[in-house]
């Protein structure tokens, strides 16, 4: 079995501070997970503001590189710096969805020639049959067409629109990896499933596999087929979404599922989570622990 | 492409209207001040001889008389308004009859090379340094600019002037400190008068661009790493774009659009003149102008300065509201 991407023992640490007084944070600490050639998968990332998910995704991203440990996909590493040959080679395989659909595109550029650029780039095309093809196609996968798009600037579209045709973009190099970074925290929630299962049919259809960051644990639930739970730089539990999410073991992951708001709750009156719980998920951030399997086929790190 | 004409016919009646109502409030201004502009040239001209009493009222009446000052100010600004459309701004009252126009057309060119030199030299430094410091924000040369420039950006623009005076005028005195050429020279296309009028211009040149850069280096400085944290540039970076590129098409033409306004605004003042530094470096420019002309009283004059700064400021800003939607697409669909 070969590997699409596989994350080993992967660490960051950022140095903050200027002349006086340096601190360092350790953003992403010992992390590993390996995604497979053969099975296309969403692969969920759940954890909160400063869990580390986005340094660990910008990791594989090749935007940062870790302090340790080593990111290789397909074989080949993309843990150090690379020219501009391989960066494109890269690029047309793993491509990003970023979270706020306004800020993915230049708003001084039309999205076509974004659309248009891209399939010249990694498709080496020029004829303008070609082009309009390739957009075209990319953008019926995402609900949208050219004649849409066509000519629009970033700011005539809504929130939802930009978000397909980010995500069109992203599609047009036919990658077989695509790193979403909250791609519908920013949506409205009415257009919110339509992108999910956007990335649903992707995987199901297209055969692309999917690093999905959230911390929206219904939407994680709904599509992933393998999760894990970052705190605080450190992979906590990991395994089968269903499996994880049904039963968390660990004490965060148990919080965070506890602190999804239901409406009984809401009517109830009943917003805070209990305190005993957050104390003991808080306990645990900075002790090291250690990663161990359990029969069900997750993971999970315990102390002690 | 008819949004785009009724918009700009728009801007340009706005522009008008400005242009109005600024010289009528400078109209309004000037001879609503307490130096009354008969006594002054009188003040002037009884100074060095004793007149008797008789020829001095007879000199006051004729003065009144000559200036028209003695009619009602509606009346007056009626006339004057009858003038400027004319493009006649009237004979100056303290070098008269020389036309009010020919000392602000002296003045001008010395004026509006310095300040558009010493402008454009802090736009375009102030904002390439910012707009590097922004993108490449753990750059030590940068960071150490930064400071200096936030250093400057409170000191008083005349003690900039003044420190630089002592320093290349009485400690290293290596720079002419007055006037806009030497003495010894004569006006013309010849190269002593060239490099004088040049070494006059470094010293009030350089006055205004020490405490102008700070400014626009600190706003791009700004700018640009709000935009450098935006994901279409974490995209380009991503997909290999030329490093020169991402700063000079996405993140500088990003960022320079509203300092393009303030460009425009800030070319458009250069009409005004700068009083301070011409005071301070005793330049011939409209700022030394306009300080003479206000304290002769001659309103004539003031007013001619005025109405030229005025127009230039409300063409320049209709300039600037032309080009933005053509910069901006977000400004178009509106």
């Amino acid at each position: 079995m070969s590997n699409l991407l596989e994350v080993s023992n992967v660490s960051k640490r950022f140095t903050m501070g200027g002349l006086f007084g340096r601190k360092t944070v350790d953003a992403v600490d010992d992390a590993s997970l390996t995604l497979s050639a053969e099975t296309p998968e969403i692969f969920t990332i759940i954890g909160e503001s400063g869990s580390g998910k986005t340094t660990l995704a910008r990791m594989i991203l090749g935007l940062e590189l870790p302090s340790s440990g080593e990111i290789s996909f397909r074989g080949k590493t993309v843990s150090h710096r690379v020219g501009r040959q391989e960066r494109l080679e890269f690029m047309a395989n793993v491509q990003p969805v970023f979270q706020n659909p306004f800020e993915a595109f230049n708003p001084l550029k039309r999205i076509d020639r974004y659309l248009e650029s891209t399939a010249r780039r990694f498709l080496k095309l020029s004829q303008r049959d070609d082009l309009d093809g390739a957009m075209d196609g990319s953008l019926q996968k995402v609900g949208l067409s050219l004649a849409e798009v066509k000519g629009r600037y970033p700011h005539e579209m809504s929130g939802g629109q930009l978000q397909r045709a980010a995500i069109a973009r992203a599609l047009i190099p036919n990658p077989p990896l695509l790193v979403a970074d909250e791609p519908v925290s920013m949506v409205d929630a009415s257009l919110r499933m339509s992108i999910v299962n956007l990335l649903k049919s992707l995987r199901d259809d297209l055969g692309v596999s999917v690093i999905y960051i959230t911390h929206d644990l219904a939407t994680a639930y709904y599509i992933s087929n393998r999760l894990i739970i970052m705190q605080r730089g450190r992979i906590v539990e990991m395994g089968d979404a269903r499996t994880v999410l049904d039963n968390p073991e660990h004490p965060y992951s148990r919080l965070l599922k506890a602190s999804v708001l239901s409406t009984e709750d809401a009517g109830d009156g009943k917003l805070a989570t209990d305190p005993g719980m957050v104390t003991l998920a808080g306990e645990l951030v900075g002790r090291p622990g250690r990663l161990v399997d359990r029969a069900d086929g997750r993971m999970v790190r315990v102390y002690g | 492409m008819h949004g785009y004409l009724l918009f700009a016919g728009k801007r340009a009646l706005l522009m008008l209207a400005v242009i109005f109502f600024g010289v009528s409030l400078t109209f309004l201004v000037t001879h609503l001040s307490p130096i009354n502009p008969v006594e002054a040239a009188l003040g002037r001209m009884t100074a060095r001889s004793v007149s008797n009493p008789e020829a001095i009222v007879a000199m006051r009446a004729a003065l009144t008389e000559l200036y028209g000052v003695e009619a009602p100010l509606w009346s007056q600004y009626l006339n004057f308004w009858g003038r400027l459309v004319r493009g006649d701004l009237g004979p100056s009252l303290m070098a008269f009859p020389t036309p009010a126009m020919t000392l602000v057309m002296r003045a001008m060119p010395w004026t509006v090379t310095l300040l558009t030199v010493a402008t454009l030299i802090t736009f375009v430094v102030g904002n390439i340094l910012g707009g590097l410091a922004g993108y490449s924000q753990n750059n030590k040369f940068l960071k150490a600019f930064g400071i200096v420039a936030i250093a400057i950006q409170p000191v008083p623009y005349y003690i900039v002037a003044f420190i630089l005076l002592i320093i290349f005028g009485f400690l290293w005195p290596i720079l002419p400190i007055s006037g806009g050429f030497a003495m010894n020279v004569t006006p013309g296309m010849n190269w002593p008068y060239i490099s004088s009028v040049l070494q006059h211009a470094i010293l009030p040149a350089s006055s205004l661009v020490l405490v102008g850069f700070g400014g626009w280096f600190l706003g791009m400085r700004a700018l640009v790493s709000n935009v450098v944290t935006e994901d279409y540039v974490t995209y380009a970076e991503l997909a290999g774009v030329k490093k020169s590129t991402i700063v000079g098409g996405y993140v500088m033409r990003n960022a320079l659009v509203p300092q393009l306004t303030a460009l425009a605004m800030a070319l458009g003042g250069v009409f005004s003149g700068t009083v301070i530094t011409e005071q301070v470096f005793n330049y011939p420019g409209l700022g030394s102008l306009l300080i003479d002309a206000v304290n002769a009283g001659d309103y004539s004059l003031v007013l001619a300065v005025s109405t030229v700064s005025v127009t230039a400021v409300a063409i320049a800003i209709f300039i600037v509201d032309l080009l933005h939607p053509l910069l901006d697409p977000r400004i178009r669909a509106e």
